[in-house]
């Protein structure tokens, strides 16, 4: 049975009291936000159990021991195929040949290619610094070197001849 | 205490009587505190009695620092009955037709009165009710020292009639508020108030009765049989039932007799 609708008069607050109704849609929707508040709770944990299930796999996968080993490798490769790409044969051809072409007055004493750099240092001796002048100008007439320079020289005292000692620096031509 | 959620005091506010209640903040309803004085020198012209009473007793520590409920007598109000208008009317337009309509019936006594109105769909009667305009300021005055904050201030027969509202009929039905030396009736059709009068009674039991009866007789008149349901304090019931024919008195299952009757009422509204 329906009943007289309630009167309201208030001098302070004359505001409308929530209904019943209002109260119970306010009541349902806090229930809906804590509901998606546990379900995305309970997600969020899922999600965190299987990325940490995924990297569990490829930590598995990939040891340190063994990633270490295989870098080694790697480097050791790359390094044995660079020395393997040095043309030792056309360097030394035209390095023989260049000494020939000075008619012995150059001797060379050392020769240490960097196959990093793809450049070769030349230690050798000359009676007079015109000789390594004139060495060096044969040197940048070869087709297997490039940018010969003479990085240093130094007259040999101890030497009774006082013969000279030069170094000379060059890319090789791949 | 959070400022959110506080404990409430409630107050009645008479000519003759102050009444207070301290309801501790929490979902179940309780009284902690609850005491009622007489007003000495009180009357329905004035008052500043009662509120000096008020401020005496909230110089207790019991009742301070809380929100405050207050319901005023209604010899302290004026009601009336504001009709639609063939053209509808904004906020301050339906307060303008509501000042006229108290005027009309109470005269320029009430043209400087606060006056609140119900909020009733367009094209429906509804109620309003005035009150002295220095009645809040005062009271707010009074509450402030004992850090007190006016939450809501409503007259009593707004109060009793809706703790009693769903007891009543929806039509053609009288309700009556009887308080000490007051008596506010509203008559009920289609749910609402559709007539409100306000009458001050003398001291003695038979002669309030017979008003009742008048009233009683008003509603036969119009050739149905009105049914009349009576509020009242315990005191005021005792008395009168005894001669009372024809008269619903509405009494609650549970007394509660830790607090006044007018709190309680107010209590069961909220509730």
């Amino acid at each position: 049975m329906k009943r007289p609708r309630s009167v309201q008069l208030d001098f302070a607050a004359p505001v409308r009291r929530s209904s019943a109704a209002g109260l119970l849609l306010c009541l349902a929707g806090i229930a809906a936000a804590t509901a998606v508040g546990v379900e995305f709770r309970s997600a969020l944990a899922e999600r965190a159990r299987l990325d940490g299930a995924v990297e569990a796999i490829a930590d598995h996968r990939r040891s340190p021991v063994e990633t270490a080993g295989r870098a080694a490798a790697a480097n050791e490769f790359a390094k044995m195929s660079r020395e393997l790409n040095i043309p030792w044969t056309k360097l030394l051809a035209e390095l023989e040949a260049a000494s020939n072409d000075m008619t012995s007055q150059v001797s060379l004493l050392h020769i240490e290619p960097d196959a990093d750099k793809h450049l070769v240092r030349i230690t050798a001796e000359v009676r007079s610094l015109p000789d390594a002048l004139a060495y060096l100008e044969r040197l940048q007439r070869s087709p297997v070197l490039r940018y010969p320079m003479l990085e240093s020289h130094e007259r040999r005292k101890d030497d009774p001849e006082h013969a000279v000692q030069i170094k000379i620096a060059a890319e090789w031509r791949s | 205490m959070s400022p959110l959620w506080r404990d409430e005091v409630a107050i009645y506010l008479a000519p003759r009587k102050v009444a207070l209640a301290r309801r501790p903040r929490g979902l179940k309803a309780r009284v902690s505190a609850a005491t009622e004085v007489a007003v000495a020198g009180g009357g329905a012209g004035d008052c500043g009695p009662a509120l000096a009473r008020l401020a005496e007793l909230l110089l207790e520590p019991t009742w301070q620092d809380a929100a405050a409920r207050v319901v005023i007598a209604d010899p302290w109000a004026r009601y009336c009955i504001v009709p639609p208008t063939a053209t509808p009317l904004d906020a301050e337009g339906r307060r303008a037709q509501a000042r006229y309509v108290l005027e009309d019936a109470y005269g320029e006594g009430v043209s400087e009165w606060n006056v609140v109105l119900e909020d009733a769909p367009p094209g429906r009667i509804s109620v309003a009710c005035a009150m002295a305009e220095g009645l809040e300021s005062a009271l707010i005055a009074a509450l402030s020292p004992a850090r007190l904050k006016l939450v809501s201030m409503q007259p009593q027969l707004v109060v009793a009639f809706n703790a009693w509202r769903r007891r009543l009929p929806r039509d053609d039905a009288w309700f009556i508020a009887l308080e000490d030396g007051w008596l506010s009736a509203v008559h009920l059709a289609d749910g609402a108030w559709d007539r409100i009068h306000a009458a001050r009674l003398s001291g003695e039991p038979r002669v309030e009765l017979e008003r009742l009866q008048a009233f009683g007789s008003l509603t036969r008149a119009a050739g149905c049989v009105g049914r009349m349901f009576v509020e009242a304090p315990p005191w005021m019931r005792e008395r009168a039932k005894r001669t009372g024919v024809g008269l619903e008195w509405l009494e609650a299952e549970d007394a509660g007799d830790a607090q006044a009757h007018e709190l309680a009422l107010l209590m069961r509204a909220n509730a």
